[in-house]
């Protein structure tokens, strides 16, 4: 047997035999037993961005669980990420609370609507959103689409819906959001960055 | 609003960073104080544990090397000139298996090994003493380089032990005279800017300019050098990385584990323990190292106090 300070290698009953501990007149025989009383636990760090504003800061989210399928990961902190150039692991207030939105219980997961003169949020499903966001679009668009200006000019354009978007978007949610609304002749869209 | 009568001289007068910095790089060890802060560590962790007389004995091994580390004063070292051509070519300054030893380790190997005979050590650790005394110095040499390089026989896994003790005092008192400034981290990140060492282990801090950084700290010249978190140490990865640790236990140890090199390093977290100290906690978690390697994965490197023969080596 051979020992080398580059190896990788697995640490074992039979390698720690014939190790420099018990060369030296020392048992393993304790570390061993040990190790019979304890189980592993396993936690993620994981890195993301923080989604309130547009400067964009790293954080670094802990979870528990062992990612099986149907078993969710509980996340249980998040802190800034010291590697990160924007932030270098520091976080605003809203960042630092970050944990509760994660965990609040009044966290929007799925879409509501509350009808006009209503004051009742009812759930509903991602079809019918979808389906009823869209009917009110063409029929607001169909309503009130410029195609001319007073000068007879060529303007296509639909001043009377506006859409907001999320801050923490990438370049390339940036573009499709662009190409999706601008081809409606929407002109009111934004990327907020100021929650 | 206007407040009193000083009015603005419309100059911003704060810190432009608000006081954020970028990581230090690269933090070379303090010599006269390295080996007596893991001795005390040892001590500390020794209470208790099931392996309490390795770790007191370890513990007086560590002092004694502070004891060499002091003896041995300040080295020569290799000159600017030649820090400043290895570092231009992206080579370790102190490349443990290139680096010309100066004859002086064999002084603080003979220091060490007098504190350290003393009645307190048990009677084998004494008689390895003695056996190394007996040999030429060539034969220690050669056993020096056995351990930098290519790796020694299980029949010297004790003489070993001393050995890099020895060479641990030794080039962690050549690093810590480097210039900081001179230094760059080496492309490999996983390895140490200084002597080009695996580490032993790392320390994701809580305290300083930039607490949550993680630093690697060499097995050999203990220079600490920063390396991103969440990224395997050995591999790079980072899909396939967690953190293991005992259900029941201390929080402040983790092993890293990666399904992408199913390799492991250990992770020491001083917003749990702001004692954590890398070479003895490491010893001291070998119990972690047994219930990780049985779950499959294999260390990224030893520590050279804890040679382990490579019986199912990789």
């Amino acid at each position: 047997m051979h020992m080398n300070r580059r190896q990788f290698f697995r640490v074992s009953g039979a390698g720690l035999a014939a190790s420099s501990l018990v060369a030296l007149g020392f048992s393993p025989t304790p570390a061993l037993a040990e190790t019979r009383n304890f189980k592993l636990a396993r936690a993620t760090e994981t890195r993301n961005t923080c989604p309130y504003c547009s400067v964009g800061c790293g954080i670094i989210m802990y979870s528990l669980g062992d990612k099986a399928k149907n078993v969710t990961a509980d996340i249980f902190h998040i802190e800034g990420d010291p590697d990160h150039p924007v932030n270098r692991g520091t976080l605003c207030p809203k960042g630092a609370g970050l944990l509760d939105f994660v965990q609040s219980p009044n966290r929007l997961k799925y879409p509501e609507i509350r009808e006009p003169g209503s004051t009742e949020w009812k759930r509903v499903s991602w079809n019918d959103a979808m389906t009823r966001l869209v009917k009110l679009m063409k029929a607001d668009r169909d309503a009130n689409f410029i195609a001319n200006n007073a000068e007879g000019k060529v303007v296509n354009r639909w001043t009377s819906t506006g859409m907001l978007c999320a801050s923490a978007s990438s370049n390339e949610t940036g573009y499709i959001t662009h190409k999706a609304m601008r081809s409606m002749g929407m002109l009111v869209f934004d990327n907020q960055a100021r929650v | 609003m206007r407040q009193g009568e000083i009015s603005s001289k419309g100059a911003w007068t704060g810190n432009p960073s608000g006081g954020v910095k970028a990581p230090d790089p690269i933090i070379l060890p303090d010599a006269t104080t390295r080996f007596a802060r893991t001795a005390t560590r040892l001590e500390a962790l020794a209470v208790g544990h099931p392996m309490a007389t390795w770790l007191h004995f370890m513990a007086q091994l560590s002092r004694a090397q502070q004891v060499a580390a002091n003896a041995l004063g300040h080295l020569a070292g290799p000159t600017q000139a030649a820090v400043d051509l290895a570092v231009a070519a992206r080579m370790p300054p102190l490349a443990a298996d290139g680096h010309e030893r100066d004859i002086a380790w064999h002084d603080g190997l003979a220091v060490l090994l007098d504190t350290l005979d003393v009645d307190a050590t048990t009677a084998p650790a004494r008689e390895v003493i003695a056996a190394l005394r007996a040999r030429a110095p060539a034969w220690v040499e050669a056993l020096a380089d056995g351990f930098l390089q290519s790796g020694v026989d299980v029949e010297d896994a004790g003489a070993a032990l001393y050995v890099a003790a020895a060479l641990q005092v030794y080039f962690t008192r050549l690093a810590a005279d480097l210039s900081v400034a001179s230094l760059r981290l080496l492309p490999e990140r996983g390895l140490c800017p200084c002597c080009g060492s695996t580490p032993v282990a790392g320390v994701v801090t809580a305290s300083g300019q930039t607490p949550g950084t993680r630093y690697l700290h060499c097995s050999l010249c203990a220079t600490a050098w920063n390396h991103v978190r969440a990224m395997c140490v050995t591999c790079g990865q980072g899909r396939g990385l967690s953190l293991k640790g005992f259900e029941a236990g201390s929080d402040a140890v983790k092993a890293e584990t990666c399904d992408d090199c199913h390799t492991y390093a250990k992770m020491l977290y001083q917003a749990q323990d702001t004692q954590v100290d890398p070479f003895a906690d490491d010893l001291a978690s070998l119990g972690l190292d047994l219930l990780v390697a049985k779950a499959g994965w294999a260390r990224h490197a030893p520590n050279p106090l804890l040679l382990i023969g490579a019986a199912d080596s990789l």
